[in-house]
């Protein structure tokens, strides 16, 4: 027989207070849903692009100048995975998504990263976000490319 | 801008990125959410939760010196927490399944990816507003349920049987 203290005790949301009151949380329901909000929040997105871009460029410099410091490598390249496709350059974010899951994965199954496989990953993240137009058919077939390289030595490490 | 909804709504963005705390204030903002404030780690959202009230925390997963994990399972679980039932949505890139789970087994209310958009985000404080959760207090967990879906085909055996025997009301 359980004992109280395992039983769950749920408690319904109507017993806890709400972020919204009611008639509030219609209104809010009605706003987050309007067209009018969201042009509101593209514009506001818009206005944050130039500032993203700097900002992608001063973490794609941190990353050139991270070298074997694969902790640093990991965190500028979430950053960059993280803004990249806000600031509009969708090329760059997936690349360095391919970065972030390489590193992620063969941290997982405890075996050591590809210095040059890295590198290689980084140089192309460099050259993407300082590319005009860099979102185009020549980059989303890099990135294809590396994501099938980085797939099979991740399959490779994995069976090694 | 008409009565948004958000007019009384305290908002806390804990995020170590000053380029992604800009953009979510930005963004709530254009929803009619104008008291917002931040914190660039959990340790600081800790003590600004105890002195200022908040109403929903948008909250990073990756900051020093305590991170959104931490922070979430602070807010639920310290003894002198000034309000347990907050709801959290973590805004994170890590999305790898075990880190999801991670913040899942934390506590948050809602979990979204970088790149965020607006729309994600909308709907994300939408489900809160719409679909509130039920907490869940047992020995090793409390927050919301972790339960997302009913399984109507599900076959294997109610583990929770008897779970639902005690409600309480907290307010």
């Amino acid at each position: 027989m359980k004992s109280a203290r395992n039983k769950a005790q749920i408690i319904a949301p109507d017993a806890y207070p709400q972020m919204l009151s009611k008639p509030n949380a219609a209104r809010a329901l009605k706003t987050l849903r309007a067209g009018e909000t969201a042009e509101r929040a593209k514009i506001a997105m818009e206005a944050q692009v130039p500032a993203m871009r700097a900002a992608i460029l001063e973490y794609v410099e941190a990353l050139e100048q991270a070298g074997t410091d694969m902790r640093i490598v990991f965190e500028r390249s979430h950053d960059i995975r993280g803004f990249a496709e806000t600031a509009g350059l969708v090329t760059t974010g997936r690349i360095a998504d391919i970065l972030c899951r390489y590193i992620d994965d063969m941290e997982r199954i405890k075996k050591p990263l590809d210095a040059t496989l890295v590198a290689l990953n980084v140089s192309v993240i460099g050259r993407a976000a300082r590319a005009e137009g860099s979102d185009t058919t020549m980059g989303d077939t890099v990135a294809q490319e590396l994501a099938a390289l980085v797939a099979k030595r991740l399959a490779d490490a994995s069976q090694g | 801008m008409p009565e948004a909804g958000f007019e009384n709504l305290k908002a806390l963005i804990v995020e170590d990125n000053a380029h992604m705390r800009t953009l979510l204030r930005a963004v709530l903002n254009s929803a009619g959410i104008k008291q917002i404030m931040d914190a660039s780690n959990g340790q600081t959202a800790l003590t600004m939760l105890r002195e200022h009230k908040s109403d929903l925390v948008l909250c990073d997963l990756a900051m020093k010196p305590m991170d959104g994990l931490e922070f979430t399972r602070r807010v639920r679980n310290d003894e002198h927490s000034p309000n347990p039932f907050v709801p959290i949505i973590m805004i994170t890139g890590h999305t790898e399944k075990y880190r999801v789970e991670a913040a899942r087994d934390a506590g948050v209310t809602e979990f979204l990816a970088k790149p965020i958009t607006a729309h994600n985000l909308f709907a994300r404080i939408a489900e809160i507003v719409e679909r509130p959760r039920a907490f869940v207090r047992c020995d090793n967990y409390f927050g919301p349920d972790r339960r997302r879906h009913v399984q109507d085909d599900y076959g294997g055996p109610w583990r929770r049987k008897d779970d639902f025997q005690q409600e309480v009301d907290v307010r």
